[in-house]
């Protein structure tokens, strides 16, 4: 008998984050697998001073930094590729009122490892020789930034190597397909950290687009990367990384990924676009009616939807999900 | 023949950019205008390029027209395997084991480093204050910069790009050229080229700085030299880069479904 981690995303907000958290979250792809639901949430529940660490940037931060609620925040990419720069994310950077640390994609994935390995530091050929290493937003003073990526020895040749720092998040926030009650989850398409993420944070919260049986992960455990041990609560919400992908599930919303970067442009559009899309969709419903059922089914249509197939078998129903909810609600919780 | 071919300046680039991957390379593209060029070269002249993207994507083609990030599902429907960062960028491309990688620029310096991190509009001096305009940040460029065996850079050849010494080091060239690369001891060789909206540009052997090595038809010595923010030196063998060819065209327009080349 496994372990029921299903609980509400208002309850997974309230339960697991706190003011001026380190929150690592974020795209697998920058604009795809995105647990952007749980960020919407944390708006909602008006969480602030936030030290965001994710890996690329997405729609996520560009509206957790619109919406104010970060302060530092730590990155590899900060764009939204071909939807150009988040405009939200930019706006706080310029005016100063977020602290924007760079990183690379490779950087910012070894520091999650390096804190999954309990590493001190992780050697880096990357970096090194460039102002990523000699700029620090956290310590603007200091150039070059020797705390930042400081100049090592490698102790058997003496070669100089950067030294990166470990990455261990007070909570992950991550993005799956599938993930059984338990927590068991799969992810299709590319992990980018989302594996040494699981392992790096003290606690990490699931949000899914959809929940199986369990018998879906025993039918595949080489594809369940982040098992249930790791995991201490399961958020079930469709679409969760709307407008931006998740590979096998549904496309990318490209008119809302366009409108909502607008929005985020400015003070008032940002205002507008959480009164509309974020305090008004707290309900599943809600959420559903302001994605809309015709795009809902577009976007289902995915080229890349053959990609579920094989798990379609295990999809549990709505009625199943909340009669699980139901159960830990009754239980106080998993 | 080719005179009579009708093509925009950005596909004349992104031709000259998969002209530079060879066949049987491993190529890590970014997403845009450098995923067109990889993906081009793979359906022209370099059919068995082996391409990774920078999350871990294998064996894949774009399906439905360029994708609007580099593991989006347009990229993500016919995969022969998905891993992850520390394996692509890592494993593949830090490791020294990439050859070529593609990576584009807001500001590029007359050594090749490039910056995609902010614009200042001066000199950042000793305190690291706030950009005046935001850019994307390094992403997975600053590893392909490091790691790769030689990378390309594509921009679009306007002055207030091509600058003397880039503001910020988002992804690094050859320093101040020279040795400087070597001094830091990095894995990867450097770039190999500047790929522009109007020509050519390669590092000197010996000073690293980059010199014009061709031009378009379209184009000329005097308007790149009037579109570069340095006294670009001339190479001594400079010449005109060939017009590209009806399949060639047709290879591109095929990858470009969405025509985001022919966007005037």
């Amino acid at each position: 008998m496994s372990t029921n981690k299903l609980i509400s995303l208002r309850d997974a907000v309230s339960r697991f984050s706190t003011d001026g958290m380190q929150y690592a979250s974020g795209a697998a792809l920058p604009v795809g697998s995105d647990a952007i639901a749980f960020g919407r949430e944390i708006i909602r529940q008006k969480r602030e001073k936030l030290h965001a660490l994710f890996h690329c940037n997405s729609q996520q931060l560009n509206l957790l930094a619109a919406a104010g609620a970060v302060d530092r925040a730590e990155c590899g990419f900060s764009g939204l590729e071909v939807f150009g720069f988040a405009n939200g994310l930019r706006r706080a950077v310029e005016s100063g009122r977020l602290a924007l640390e760079d990183y690379s994609n490779l950087s910012m994935a070894l520091r999650f490892l390096g804190g999954a390995m309990n590493w001190p530091f992780v050697p880096a050929t990357v970096n090194i020789g460039s102002d990523i290493a000699w700029r620090s937003a956290f310590a603007p003073n200091a150039h070059p930034a020797e705390e930042k990526i400081p100049v090592i020895a490698d102790p058997f040749t003496g070669k100089s190597l950067g030294a990166l720092s470990p990455l261990k998040p007070d909570l992950a926030a991550i993005h799956v397909t599938l993930s059984d009650p338990e927590g068991n989850a799969i992810m299709i398409g590319t992990e980018w950290s989302r594996f040494e993420l699981s392992r790096a944070a003290k606690k990490v919260v699931l949000v899914a687009d959809y929940i199986v049986d369990p018998a879906c992960s025993r039918q595949f455990p080489n594809l369940v990367r982040i098992p249930g041990v790791l995991v201490d609560a399961v958020v079930w919400q469709p679409f969760a990384a709307w407008p931006q992908s998740s590979p096998g599930a549904y496309d990318i919303d490209e008119a809302h990924m366009r409108l909502m970067n607008e929005r985020l442009a400015t003070e008032e559009g940002t205002a507008r676009y959480i009164d509309e899309f974020v305090t008004k969709t707290a309900s599943f419903d809600d959420y559903l009616a302001a994605i809309g059922a015709d795009t809902v089914e577009r976007l289902q249509k995915s080229s890349s939807s053959f990609l579920l197939d094989p798990y379609r078998h295990w999809i549990k129903t709505r009625e199943e999900v909340e009669t699980l909810l139901a159960r830990n609600v009754s239980k106080g919780g998993a | 023949m080719s005179a009579s071919l009708s093509y925009t300046r950005q596909e004349m680039m992104a031709i000259a950019t998969g002209r530079e991957i060879h066949d049987g390379e491993l190529a890590i593209f970014g997403v845009g205008l450098s995923m067109l060029a990889g993906y081009f070269a793979q359906a022209c002249h370099a059919p068995n390029v082996r391409s990774i993207t920078e999350g871990g994507i294998f064996g894949a083609t774009p399906v439905g027209g360029l994708p609007w990030g580099i593991e989006c599902n347009r990229i993500s429907s016919n995969a022969v395997s998905f891993t992850n960062a520390i394996d692509a960028l890592g494993f593949l491309v830090a490791s020294g084991r990439c050859d070529v990688g593609v990576i584009g620029a807001a500001q590029v310096d007359k050594f090749g480093n490039v910056n995609t991190t902010g614009i200042w509009g001066h000199e950042i001096g000793n305190t690291y204050t706030p950009p005046v305009t935001r850019l994307t940040g390094a992403g997975g460029a600053n590893d392909i910069a490091s790691g790769a065996r030689r990378f390309v850079i594509m921009a679009n050849h306007e002055k207030k790009r091509f600058v003397d010494k880039v503001e910020y080091i988002s992804s690094p060239g050859y320093l101040n050229g020279g040795d400087a690369r070597e001094r830091i001891g990095f894995i990867g060789g450097g770039p190999s080229a500047i790929i522009t909206t109007l020509g050519i540009l390669r590092p000197h052997s010996k000073t690293k700085e980059f010199e014009l090595a061709a031009w378009f038809s379209f184009s000329s010595i005097d308007e790149i030299r009037a579109n570069t923010g340095w006294d670009i030196r001339v190479a001594e063998n400079v010449a005109q880069v060939p017009d590209p060819t009806e399949v060639e065209l047709a290879a591109l327009r095929e990858v470009d479904k969405t025509g985001m080349l022919r966007k005037k």
